[in-house]
Parts: C-alpha cells; sequence; structure tokens
C-alpha cells in the first residue's frame, strides 16, 4: 500500500487535481470561476514541485548544531521556489480581478454567452 | 511513512472540494469554500515538512478571499 | 458538446503520463536525483556560508537572491498594472451605502439585527499584535521560520482589515494608492542597491562577502539578508496595499 502510494498513488491524485482545475476553466461560463479553478490548478503545480523534495526520515530544514548530515534535512530547494510562486499568485489574482471589472463595465455581464451575444449584435 | 497516507486523504479532499467549486450556483459559495480549499492545503504542506510555505499559504489565502468578495460586491452572485 | 470534450481531454491528460510514472522517482528517496546534487551543497554550507540556520531563507535570499529580485520586481509590476487597467473606469459615487441594504431587508423581513460590537473592539486589539508578530517575523527570519514575504504579507494584512472591517472608521493613516505603489517600488530598489554595493566593493552582482564596509565575513551575509528582506517586505507590503486600494474606489459597501 505504501510502496504503491509512493510509487504511483500520490503522482495519480496530484494530476487528478490539476485535471479538475484545466476541467473547471473549460466547463465553466463565469469568469471568476475560472479565476477560481486557475488557483486550484495552481496548488496542483506546486505541490507535485513539494513531492520531489520529500525525504524519509528528514526534518523540517531549519539546522541544528547535532544534525550536519543532509540526509537528516529535507530538500530546501523546492520550498524556496514555491514559496516566491505563491506569493506572485497573488499579484496575478489582483491583476485578474482588475480584467474581470473592466470586463464587467464594458459588456454588463461576467458570463461568456451574454458576451459573446452582445459581440454578435456589434456586427 | 504513514505521511503518505495521510497526504493522499487530504488530496482526495481537495478534490471533492474542487468539484464543489466546480458545480455550485452560488458565487458566494464558491468563494468561501475555496477559503476552505486554501486551509486544507496549508494543512497538506504542514504535513510535508515545509512550514514555510505553510505559512505563505495561510496569509495569501486568507488575502485573495478578501480580494474575491471585494469583487463580488460590484457583479451578480447568481451564475448560468 | 463542450463537456464532451472537456472529459476527452482531461482523460488523455490522465491516461498518458500514468504509463510514464516509472521515470519519476519514488517520494521519499533520499538517493533520488533531486535529493542529491546541489541541494546538499546548500543544506551543508547554510551556517558556514551564509550565517543563517533557516535553510529557505538562505536558499531565496542569498544562494539565489537574483531570482527573487525579479520576482519582487513581478510583483511591483503586478501593482502597477491594477493600476493602470482600471485608471479610466469612472469612480463610484457613494461607498459606504447608509443604512445598509442586507440590514433593512432584515428589519423588513421581522428578523432581529444584531449590531455586532466584536468587529470595532477586536479589530483595535487585534492589529498591533499582528504588526508586532511582523516585525518579529522579518528581523528574526534568518533564524527561526518566517522572512521577508510573509512580514510583507501580514503588514498589508493589517491595512486590508483596518480598511475593510469599519469603513468610515480608520486606525491608521490613510495611504492613497499613489503613495503605496511609490513604497513598492522603493522596496524594489533597496534589493537593487544592496546589488550594487557589492558592485562597488569589487564583487559580483549580490556577491554579500564584497559590500564596501569592514566587518567579518558572516556579519556581511547577515547584513546584505537583512537588507534584501526589508526591501522584499516594502515591496510585498506595498503592492498588496495598492491593489486595495484601486478595488476599494470601485466598491460599494454596506455600513
Amino acid at each position: 500500500m505504501e510502496l504503491f502510494l509512493a510509487e504511483k498513488g500520490i503522482y495519480f491524485l496530484t494530476l487528478l487535481l490539476l485535471g479538475v482545475g484545466l476541467a473547471g476553466i473549460i466547463v465553466c461560463s463565469n469568469y471568476m470561476k475560472k479565476l477560481i479553478c486557475m488557483n486550484i490548478m495552481q496548488v496542483a503545480v506546486i505541490f507535485f514541485f513539494l513531492c520531489l523534495g520529500q525525504k524519509a526520515g528528514g526534518t523540517i530544514p531549519v539546522a541544528m548544531d547535532s544534525m550536519i548530515n543532509a540526509a537528516d534535512y529535507i530538500n530546501p530547494l523546492p520550498h524556496g521556489l514555491m514559496l516566491t510562486a505563491i506569493v506572485v499568485s497573488l499579484g496575478t489574482t489582483g491583476v485578474g480581478l482588475a480584467l474581470l471589472y473592466r470586463i464587467k463595465d464594458r459588456y454588463g455581464s461576467i458570463e461568456e454567452k451574454d458576451i459573446i451575444e452582445r459581440e454578435r449584435e456589434k456586427k | 511513512m504513514q505521511i503518505l497516507s495521510l497526504e493522499a486523504i487530504l488530496l482526495i479532499s481537495l478534490i471533492v472540494i474542487a468539484l464543489v467549486i466546480i458545480f455550485v450556483d452560488d458565487l458566494m459559495t464558491a468563494v468561501v469554500v475555496y477559503c476552505a480549499f486554501s486551509f486544507i492545503t496549508m494543512f497538506l504542506y504542514i504535513v510535508m515538512g515545509a512550514p514555510d510555505v505553510a505559512f505563505t499559504e495561510a496569509v495569501i489565502g486568507v488575502l485573495s478571499t478578501i480580494f474575491f468578495i471585494m469583487i463580488l460586491r460590484s457583479i451578480k452572485r447568481k451564475t448560468k | 458538446m463542450r463537456k464532451v470534450f472537456s472529459v476527452i481531454v482531461i482523460c488523455v491528460a490522465l491516461i498518458v503520463p500514468f504509463a510514464m510514472f516509472e521515470v519519476m522517482p519514488q517520494i521519499g528517496d533520499p538517493n533520488s536525483a533531486p535529493n542529491s546534487h546541489v541541494s546538499v551543497h546548500y543544506i551543508e554550507n547554510t551556517q558556514s556560508i551564509a550565517n543563517s540556520p533557516n535553510m529557505v531563507t538562505s536558499v531565496i535570499v542569498d544562494f539565489r537572491a537574483f531570482d527573487t529580485l525579479l520576482e519582487t520586481t513581478v510583483m511591483f509590476l503586478a501593482g502597477v498594472c491594477v493600476m493602470i487597467i482600471l485608471a479610466g473606469v469612472y469612480k463610484t459615487k457613494k461607498r459606504v451605502i447608509d443604512p445598509g441594504e442586507s440590514k433593512m431587508l432584515r428589519v423588513r423581513s421581522g428578523e432581529k439585527v444584531f449590531r455586532s460590537i466584536n468587529k470595532d473592539v477586536i479589530i483595535t486589539l487585534l492589529q498591533p499584535m499582528i504588526l508586532v508578530y511582523a516585525v518579529y517575523v522579518l528581523f528574526h527570519g534568518e533564524v527561526s521560520l518566517g522572512g521577508g514575504f510573509q512580514a510583507g504579507a501580514l503588514i498589508g494584512t493589517v491595512l486590508l482589515l483596518d480598511a475593510m472591517a469599519v469603513p468610515d472608521k480608520r486606525n491608521f493613516p490613510n495611504i492613497t494608492k499613489g503613495t503605496s505603489a511609490m513604497i513598492a517600488g522603493i522596496g524594489t530598489f533597496i534589493y537593487a542597491t544592496a546589488g550594487i554595493l557589492t558592485l562597488i566593493g569589487g564583487g559580483l552582482f549580490l556577491e554579500y562577502e564584497k559590500f564596501p564596509w569592514n566587518v567579518p565575513l558572516l556579519e556581511q551575509h547577515s547584513i546584505g539578508i537583512l537588507m534584501v528582506e526589508i526591501g522584499v517586505t516594502l515591496g510585498v507590503a506595498g503592492t498588496i496595499v495598492t491593489i486595495m486600494n484601486v478595488l476599494l474606489e470601485k466598491v460599494k459597501f454596506d455600513k
């Protein structure tokens, strides 16, 4: 059971989460839900990177004087890379919400069908 | 290695919450459920041994939920 | 049609990598490729080179500081982008609606109306504690958990609580969107200044041993990490306050 999880199971569940986020972006016609689903996809990607840094028998990456071997600590490199990615995701969410407000101001709705109808009426 | 079983349980609950976000009608419900999503994500990061990332996710999850709710005051809550 | 298409896409995207899982390393293996090359150098030298026991901080702002410079610039640019995108839209005339719509609805339907005192009192108590914790996280970030990004997000949270909880009564001075964008720019500039100072001292960009002042080697690393983290804090906090101010101009609130 544990061996199956370590070799395939966790990767498969992460991939499933990514797939659910992608399906949400395709299926939902509301732009705000698309933004939320984009954040879900991003969590899946961050989790995948953190998976690669896990170590059996390692502690959190804060150095103590009694332990000096590299095998005692979890790999800190993916943590550092993903921490900045999470913070930058706040900036991208802000830009997305600003564009959302702009679309609402221009078309009066954030449903995809309404916007396509308005565009057809103009032509 | 019981950690992997715990991770699998948390991941399955994340997938269920993501399905709820996709199929719910009310946008306010979707945003609040997204807050729960980021909360469980924080637990997942703690279990994996990344407390720095979990700390950041806890603060940023709250902030992005507040941004969503701010915009929600000026658009319709119901989806088609 | 659309849902069928999406399900087909997702199924293909799930099945194709499932056959390829053999090339991925086993989770938790200490000898796998991601755990064995450069990260061993980071873990073993974090105290002797970077003088910071927290390895995540030393990876972010010492070993890979050039990455983080550009990440901070991305945050600053996101704030400026939000300001530019919403610059031309007309202002909502009254931001605070009085009396509250939801409150009047509840009065008409005969429910009890709770006027909570928690919001006013608890926020005032909570704000100084979060601020003290933010400063602690900033200056203690290289020894324990935390760092510049978390401290900036906490300071942003305090100002956000101040503006959102009770919109017409503020505990902190009101920062306009121009000022907050300027603060974010100053933070990015402090970060770049640390790099330019090492260039003046004769080293590479962001090589902390070559600061022009004369102190022991490990202390120079500590000074460099602190300078960079202050810059990151100002950048993140300024960006959050900018996005909040710009969105707050457009949105209506009940009292």
